[in-house]
């Protein structure tokens, strides 16, 4: 009975060995091949449950997610021989399991490094023909996807990957090249300024040329209203004495006369010297005033 | 490498090999004595089995037996104690669970208690809800070749777990390198003066843009939630040539206000003088228009009585003025026609005589010479301008 037992139990354990070593599972981010005797004779095994001859069949798996590398920054230059620091980083992934096994033997770093040296040839060969600005700001889409174009071309079917994308993270000027930027910028910086304190200068001077601009004007109208008015006045008040004193003109001018001796001598200290012959004296010596004429 | 859990624990970085040791970790403590104490019991009862039937039986074959049951049943409960134990996990509000069955992608979980089938499924537990932080900052050539030192921070967070487990190795390295393109991108794609100033708000809408764009082109499961454009600031070479400029603008400002301080000043009180001048224009203009008035007035009440009495009015009015200017002026009658052409003027007399009548209003001015020359000179003139006059009578 329990020898029984005990070869019963082994060979249950026979059983459990030979199923699980004839199973075998590949999970969603993989995807495998199959050699026998190290013959490629399955390939692109999906995600899942599959069966292979135990010790015969080996199975080999490729992590096929995405993969974002960082390529070393590289100095570059553009068609203006501008050198430019280039830090640049690289997704792809496994595309082709049965290529990428036979080209790097599923070696991912030697992928890399495959990669890495032709988007270096590409990115050298964009940049050459481009102008720094064209580099900078106006091409940079258009750089790359030319560049993920013509290696994704070569590398599917030689290396078995696919490059989704090669983006450029940094073009950086060389430290020689960064002082002279500074150096424009501060230039441009101190023509701004200038610009600025020329204009407030400008603008001031203009407020205050304005100011006295309206300083003349307003007493210039000032004092032509006031002479117009007193004209007016001086106008009126001609018209009341016309209108008055035409009523007897002879009259006014005796009356008149006779105002203005009163007013012309009216201090003790003035001194009157009178020709007695004079009309002034008409009536000095002739109460009628007719002696005369 | 901490690919399911972003800066998470190292824990979980296989979860086809240790999926299911997760849900040990979170398992009550208590469920291994719990199962050590029905061990117990069991075998217990086994013993006073052998106990009972070891007097029918063989003595060592029996016991042993007995004995290899107990074994058996006691690595049966265990196993099958522990596989009840790992059918059952617990996903957090926080979290989704990614299940692949035998590799394959099966489901995505929800929040609450789970099963799944041991060995068979594989359980990936992501937090979803987080927001995660991720900073970009350095310097970066603008569209104008200027530098520009720019800090961005973009908030994001796992919108899809199927595609975050599954699609990209590591979806937060990959965000970190898309994230610097992105803003070097369009960075480069601007102006220095509007990545300074008003164009950042723009700057961070593209960023976030073209990194959304990435983040899907990769089918990393990642989704942006926001970016925000920290600070952006001239290199530190060139800081104080901008400052510069701040200030020049700052000069600016003052210059324009004290001419504007100035303005405020002259015109409103030009605006005074001129009221000023309208003002006096104004009473001018009423005073002798009353004046006339007045002095019409008081002609006409005149002329009314002269007309009454004409002789009798203008000989009285005459004789009043003469009564008031000869009373109150120095006079000097002279004959013109009876005199020779020589006439002779006192006028040191004269002056005397004016003397005398100044005096009491002028008597202790020391200084009064000058006026008194000023005073004769008039006289003087006064004198021979009525020579004139009268010389020019004499002719009529």
């Amino acid at each position: 009975m329990s020898p029984k037992a005990v070869l019963g139990l082994a060979g249950a354990l026979i059983v459990v060995l030979i199923v699980s070593s004839s199973v075998y599972i590949i999970p969603e981010t993989h995807r495998g091949v199959l050699l026998r005797f190290g013959e490629l004779i399955q390939t692109d095994i999906e995600a899942g449950l599959h069966f292979k001859v135990p010790v015969i069949d080996q199975v080999r798996e490729f992590d096929v997610r995405v993969l974002t590398n960082d390529l070393p920054a590289r100095q570059y230059l553009t068609i203006e021989k501008k050198p430019l620091d280039v830090d640049s980083y690289i997704a792809w992934r496994i595309q082709d399991v049965d290529q990428f096994y036979r080209a790097t033997g599923g070696d991912e770093l030697r992928a890399i490094s495959l990669l890495q040296s032709r988007v270096d040839t590409g990115l050298r060969n964009e940049f050459g023909v481009r102008t720094m600005h064209e580099v900078v700001s106006g091409q940079r889409d258009e750089l790359m996807e030319q560049l993920v174009a013509r290696i994704d071309e070569t590398v599917v079917n030689e290396l078995g990957v696919k490059v989704l994308d090669i983006r450029v993270k940094a073009i950086e000027l060389p430290q020689s090249v960064s002082e002279n930027v500074y150096r424009r910028m501060r230039t441009e910086r101190e023509k701004l300024a200038q610009e600025f304190r020329s204009r407030g200068r400008e603008l001031a001077e203009g407020i205050r040329a304005d100011a006295d601009r309206q300083r003349t004007v307003v007493l210039a109208e000032a004092f032509a209203t006031a002479e117009e008015t007193r004209g007016e006045g001086d106008g009126q008040a001609a018209r009341i004495y016309a209108d008055a004193y035409s009523a007897d003109e002879e009259f006014y001018r005796f009356y008149r006369s006779l105002t203005a001796y009163g007013q012309t001598f009216s201090n003790k200290g003035d001194i009157l010297v009178i020709d007695s012959d004079s009309d002034f004296m008409r009536y000095f010596g002739d109460l009628q005033g007719q002696a005369r004429n | 490498m901490a690919w399911n859990e972003p800066g998470g624990n190292r824990n979980d970085n296989d979860p086809w090999g240790n999926g299911g040791r997760r849900g040990n970790d979170q398992g009550p403590p208590d469920l291994d004595e719990a199962l050590r104490k029905g061990l117990d019991k069991l075998n217990q009862m086994l013993g006073g089995k052998k106990k009972g039937g070891g007097g029918t039986g063989g003595s060592g074959g029996g016991q042993s037996s007995g004995g290899f049951g107990a074994v058996l049943a006691i690595i049966g409960i265990l196993f099958l104690g522990y596989v009840i134990y790992q059918s059952f996990y617990t996903v957090d509000e926080q979290e989704r669970a990614v299940v692949l069955r035998f590799g394959k992608y099966h489901t995505t979980e929800n929040p609450g208690l789970r099963f799944k089938v041991p060995i068979i499924d594989s359980v990936t537990k992501v937090r979803v809800t987080n927001v995660r932080n991720a900073e970009s900052q350095g310097q970066m050539l603008t569209q104008d070749e200027n530098l520009v030192s720019v800090d961005l921070q973009v908030q994001y967070r796992v919108g899809n777990a199927r595609d975050y487990v599954i699609n990209v190795r590591d979806s937060n390295q990959a965000l970190a390198f898309a994230t610097d393109s992105a803003l070097r991108h369009e960075v480069g794609s601007s102006k220095l003066d509007q990545v300074l100033t008003e164009g950042r708000a723009a700057l961070a809408i593209n960023v976030e843009q073209r990194l959304q764009n990435f983040l899907e082109q990769y089918g990393t499961g990642l989704q942006i939630v926001q970016v925000n454009v920290e600070s952006t600031q001239p290199p530190s070479e060139v800081q104080e040539a901008f400052r510069e400029v701040q200030r020049a603008k700052e000069d600016e400002q003052r210059l324009v206000e004290e001419a504007e301080t100035y303005r405020n000043k002259i015109v409103p009180e030009a605006r005074g003088r001129a009221q000023r001048m309208l003002e006096e224009a104004n009473a001018y203009k009423e005073e002798v228009i009353e004046k006339a008035r007045g002095e019409t007035a008081r002609f006409v009440e005149l002329l009314n009585v002269y007309r009454d009495a004409p002789q009798v009015t203008r000989d009285r009015m005459y004789l009043d003025t003469m009564q008031n200017v000869f009373s109150s002026t120095s006079k000097v009658l002279v004959n013109t026609e009876s005199s020779n052409n020589m006439m002779y003027l006192p006028l040191d007399r004269l002056m005397q005589q004016r003397d005398t009548t100044t005096t009491g209003t002028n008597a202790t001015d020391t200084s009064g010479s000058g006026t008194d020359v000023q005073a004769l000179t008039d006289q003087v003139m006064d004198e021979i301008r009525l020579r004139s006059n009268s010389s020019v009578r004499r002719g009529r």
